[in-house]
C-alpha cells in the first residue's frame, strides 16, 4: 500500500492543463483544403487515392475556378491526398476541433478556407446541457472510436473536469454517444436505447463510420452511419477521432467549444 | 512461408485432417469456402509455420462435420454456413452467429455461385434459440447487447444456479458489416483501410497480415527495412493493448490506482504510435510492398526515449498489481481453462499460453529470431495478465533491438507492386496479434482482382474459451474472465 501511495504521489498530476492543444507534429492530423489552386481534373490523384470517395474534384473554366470538395465526414484520415497532391491544396490540419453540428459543415470546399462555422454559432441560454452532461456510449462498430472515449476519460485528458461524465445506462443520459457505422443488427438496439432515454437528449456519432459509414458505406449490412438511424445533433469526424477531438465534439454540444492554446 | 495448396476429395477429407491435427500436431487455421461451391482448409504447422491449403469440391450442401473430432472446427462450421449455407453434418450444436433476424432466410452473403446446387434456408430465422438449462432453480440472466461500459456490443446469457454461472451462451454477430464481402468490391490497393478496420486493437496486425497476404501472391520479399518497421509497429501495438488490458482487469476488481496508472503509461505506447506513424492506432503506414513511409533517425530517437520511459515504468507497475494481495485473490483460480480443453479448442494467444499451449505464430516468423515464449500453466485469471506482463516486457526488448537495427542501416521501404495481382493466385499469412494468431487468405480471379478474402480472428477460437471459463464461477466474476481473454467482438462478427 504504501508503495503504491509513493508511486502515485512521485507521478503526481499528469492531466494536460490546456483544454485543447493542437495534435503534435507527428500526429497526421486531418486533411484541409489550403486554398492553394488545384490542378482539377488533369491531376485527380487524390480522388482516385481516397479510399472512401471523400473528395470530388469538379473542373472550372479555370485553374482558379476549379473546386474541390473534401468530406471530412467520410475522412478515415489515412493523410494518401496530402502526400500525392502536388500542388499542397490539401495538407494537413492538426486543430483537433473537428467536429460539426451538421453533416453538411463537415464538407470542406474551395476555394475558400475551412473554418468550422460551429465554432462561431453563438451560445444559447437555452442550452440545458451547458453545464454538465451525462453520456451514454453505444459502441457499432471496431472499437477504435470506443478507446479513444475511454482516453478522453484517462487521467491525461480527463473530461470530467469539463462536466463529462459516462453512465451505465440510457435511463440517466442526456447524450448518447454512437461509435460504429451502425450495421444492421443494432438498428433495432440502437433506438431502443435512444427510447430509453429521458427527453431532453442529444445524440452525437463519433467517428467516420459513425459520421457517414465510413469504409462500410454501402454495404448488404447497411451500415451507413448513425444519422439514417436517428437525429444526429453532432458529428466527429475521425478513425478515430483524437480524444481532444471527441471533447470538442462534447463541448461544441454544451457551447463551450474551448479556444486552442499553443503547444508548448 | 512456404504454402502447399492441394485438392482433397470429400471422402477422404475427415480423415485425412483429423489424423494431421492428431497425429501429426498440425493446426486448423481456417475454414471456408471460395464461393459456396467447395470447401477450403488452412492447416497450419506450428513447428516451422508451413501451411497446407485442401480444397475439396461439394456435390451438395452438406459434407461431414469435423467438429465431433475436432472441436476447434465447431465455430468455424457455424460461420461457414451462415456465410455460405453450407451445412456440416452431425453438428453438435449448428446455430447462427453471424446473421441476424433482419437479414433474409435465403440470404447467404459470400455464396456467389448459383449451382451446382441449391442451399436450404437458414431456419429459427426471427427466433434465435438459447440452449436452455432446466431444472430447480435455475434463472437466466440476459446481458446485452448493449453493455454497461464502454465496449462492443453482444448478448450474454447466462444460466444461473444462485450466484453461480451455470451455462453461458455467447450470441455474436451484432457488428457484422461485411468486411469480407467488401474486400471483394474494391481494387486491392484500397483492400488495407478495410483490413484495418475489421478491430481497432489489431489494426497493425490486420495491416501486416493483409500486406504479407498480398505479397505471397506475387511470391514476394518486402525490403528488409519494411519489415523491421512492421515488427516495430506490431510490438508498439502490442505494448499499447497488453497494458490496456492490464489495467482493465485492475479496473474490473476495483483496483483504480493502478488501472490509471496503465492508462496513463498506455498513453506512452500511443505516443511511441504517433511517433512511428502518425496515428494513435497505427493505421494508414503499413502497404502491400513495405511501409508508406520511412521513419527518420530523429523520430526512432525520440521513440527510444519513450521506450526508456515504458522500461522503467513497467516492472514497477506489473509488479504492483501482480504482487497485491487482493489481486491475487480475485483472480487466482478463478475463470480457469484446463490445458486439454485448451488443446481441444485451440485456444491461441496469451489466452492458450497461459493454459500451457505452447504456440505463438512469432515462434517461425523470419523477423522474429531468437524468439522466447511467455507461458504459464494455470489457465486462470491470474496466468493470463501474467503471460500479459511477461510479453510486454519482451515486446519492449523486441522494440529495442528492431530500433537499435533500424538506425544503423539505411534501405528502401518500399517495393512497387504491380497493379494486378497475379491471376488465380492464392495468398496466406499469419500474424501474432496481440489477442492471438491472425490468419489471412486471399484468392484472386483471373483477371488479378480479389475474388474471395477470408479473415480468421484470434477471438473465433477464443470466445469458447470465455464460455468454458465462466462456468461454475460466480457472475460477480464474469467481467474479470471477459477481460481476461480480451476478445474481439468486431473481429469476430467482420
Amino acid at each position: 500500500m504504501l508503495k503504491l501511495l509513493t508511486y502515485l504521489l512521485r507521478n503526481g498530476v499528469v492531466t494536460q492543463t490546456e483544454a485543447m492543444l493542437p495534435l503534435s507534429e507527428a500526429s497526421l492530423g486531418m486533411p484541409q483544403l489550403s486554398g492553394a489552386a488545384c490542378l482539377g481534373e488533369s491531376c485527380k490523384l487524390c480522388r482516385d487515392a481516397c479510399p472512401t470517395d471523400a473528395i470530388n474534384i469538379v473542373d472550372g473554366s479555370s485553374i482558379s475556378k476549379t473546386f474541390i470538395s473534401l468530406d471530412r465526414g467520410a475522412c478515415i484520415n489515412c493523410s494518401l491526398c496530402i502526400d500525392l497532391c502536388p500542388t499542397k491544396s490539401i495538407v494537413s490540419d492538426r486543430d483537433p476541433r473537428t467536429a460539426a453540428r451538421t453533416r453538411d459543415e463537415l464538407v470542406l470546399n474551395s476555394p475558400g478556407t475551412s473554418q468550422h462555422s460551429s465554432a462561431q454559432t453563438g451560445s444559447t441560454s437555452a442550452n440545458p446541457f451547458k453545464r454538465s452532461i451525462a453520456c451514454r456510449v453505444v459502441s457499432t462498430g471496431c472499437s477504435a472510436c470506443d478507446q479513444e472515449i475511454s482516453a478522453a476519460a484517462n487521467p491525461i485528458f480527463d473530461m470530467e473536469r469539463f462536466g463529462v461524465h459516462v453512465v451505465a445506462s440510457p435511463r440517466f443520459a442526456d447524450v448518447l454517444l454512437v461509435t460504429g457505422p451502425v450495421p444492421k443488427a443494432m438498428h433495432d438496439p440502437l433506438k431502443r436505447c435512444y427510447e430509453a432515454m429521458a427527453e431532453p437528449r442529444r445524440v452525437i456519432a463519433v467517428g467516420t463510420c459513425a459520421s457517414s459509414g465510413g469504409v462500410h458505406r454501402d454495404s448488404y449490412s447497411e451500415a451507413n452511419g448513425v444519422s439514417d438511424i436517428l437525429p444526429v445533433d453532432v458529428f466527429i469526424p475521425g478513425c478515430p477521432p483524437h480524444p481532444m477531438s471527441i471533447i470538442a465534439g462534447l463541448m461544441l454540444l454544451m457551447d463551450r467549444l474551448p479556444v486552442l492554446s499553443d503547444r508548448k | 512461408m512456404k504454402i502447399a495448396h492441394s485438392r482433397l476429395e470429400l471422402n477422404n477429407r475427415h480423415s485425412t485432417i483429423n489424423k494431421l491435427v492428431k497425429e501429426d500436431g498440425m493446426r486448423i487455421g481456417l475454414i471456408s469456402s471460395i464461393d459456396g461451391s467447395q470447401l477450403l482448409t488452412v492447416l497450419i504447422d506450428p513447428k516451422n509455420g508451413e501451411l497446407q491449403i485442401f480444397e475439396t469440391s461439394l456435390e451438395s450442401h452438406h459434407y461431414p462435420s469435423l467438429s465431433r473430432c475436432l472441436p476447434s472446427a465447431h465455430w468455424q462450421e457455424r460461420i461457414v454456413w451462415n456465410m455460405f449455407g453450407l451445412v456440416p453434418e452431425e453438428h453438435p450444436r449448428l446455430k447462427q452467429v453471424l446473421l441476424h433476424e433482419p437479414y433474409s432466410a435465403d440470404f447467404f452473403p459470400l455464396r456467389t455461385v448459383s449451382g451446382p446446387f441449391e442451399v436450404p434456408e437458414r431456419p429459427h430465422q426471427g427466433q434465435y434459440q438459447f440452449l436452455e438449462v432446466k431444472g430447480d432453480g435455475v434463472y437466466e440472466i440476459p446481458v446485452g447487447p448493449i453493455h454497461a461500459g464502454i465496449i462492443e456490443p453482444g448478448h450474454f446469457r447466462f444460466s444461473c444456479l444462485g450466484e453461480v454461472i451455470v451455462n453461458l451462451e455467447i450470441r455474436l454477430g451484432y457488428v457484422h458489416r461485411g468486411v469480407e464481402k467488401r474486400l471483394t468490391e474494391v481494387n486491392w490497393r484500397k483492400g488495407r483501410f478495410i483490413a484495418e478496420s475489421a478491430a481497432s486493437d489489431s489494426s497493425t496486425a490486420y495491416a501486416i497480415g493483409f500486406a504479407e497476404c498480398i505479397e505471397s501472391m506475387f511470391s514476394l520479399e518486402v525490403p528488409h527495412r519494411a519489415r523491421l518497421l512492421r515488427v516495430l509497429a506490431l510490438e508498439v501495438e502490442r505494448v499499447g493493448m497488453h497494458l490496456a488490458d492490464l489495467g482493465g482487469l485492475a479496473g474490473d476488481i476495483g483496483f483504480l490506482a493502478a488501472a490509471s496508472s496503465f492508462q496513463r503509461i498506455r498513453g506512452i505506447a500511443f505516443r511511441m504510435a504517433e511517433l512511428l506513424t502518425g496515428q494513435r492506432f497505427l493505421r494508414a503506414f503499413i502497404c502491400p510492398g513495405g511501409v508508406v513511409r520511412d521513419v527518420s533517425t530523429a523520430m526512432l530517437k525520440d521513440i527510444s526515449a519513450s521506450v526508456s520511459k515504458l522500461q522503467t515504468e513497467i516492472p514497477v507497475l506489473t509488479e504492483m498489481l501482480l504482487e497485491n494481495q487482493g489481486v491475487n485473490d480475485r483472480m487466482r483460480g478463478v475463470g480457469r481453462v484446463s490445458h486439454w480443453l485448451a488443446l481441444d479448442f485451440a485456444l491461441v494467444g496469451p489466452s492458450g499460453r497461459a493454459s500451457g499451449i505452447e504456440y505463438d505464430a512469432r515462434q517461425f516468423h523470419p523477423d522474429y529470431p531468437d524468439f522466447e515464449l511467455a507461458l504459464q500453466t494455470e489457465g486462470d485469471v491470474y496466468s493470463r495478465a501474467v503471460v500479459r506482463a511477461i510479453e510486454v516486457q519482451k515486446s519492449i526488448s523486441i522494440i529495442e533491438s528492431v530500433l537499435d537495427k533500424l538506425c544503423n542501416e539505411e534501405s528502401q521501404f518500399f517495393l512497387q507492386l504491380p497493379e494486378d495481382l497475379p491471376p488465380n493466385a492464392i495468398g496466406c499469412s499469419v500474424v501474432e496479434g496481440h489477442r492471438g494468431e491472425l490468419v489471412q487468405l486471399a484468392l484472386s480471379d483471373q483477371s488479378g482482382r480479389i475474388k474471395r478474402y477470408c479473415f480468421k480472428d484470434a477471438s473465433v477460437n477464443n470466445w469458447t474459451a470465455l464460455a468454458i471459463a465462466a462456468r461454475n464461477n460466480l457472475v460477480a466474476d464474469f467481467p474479470l474472465c471477459n477481460k481476461s481473454f480480451a476478445l474481439a467482438y468486431s473481429g469476430h462478427d467482420l
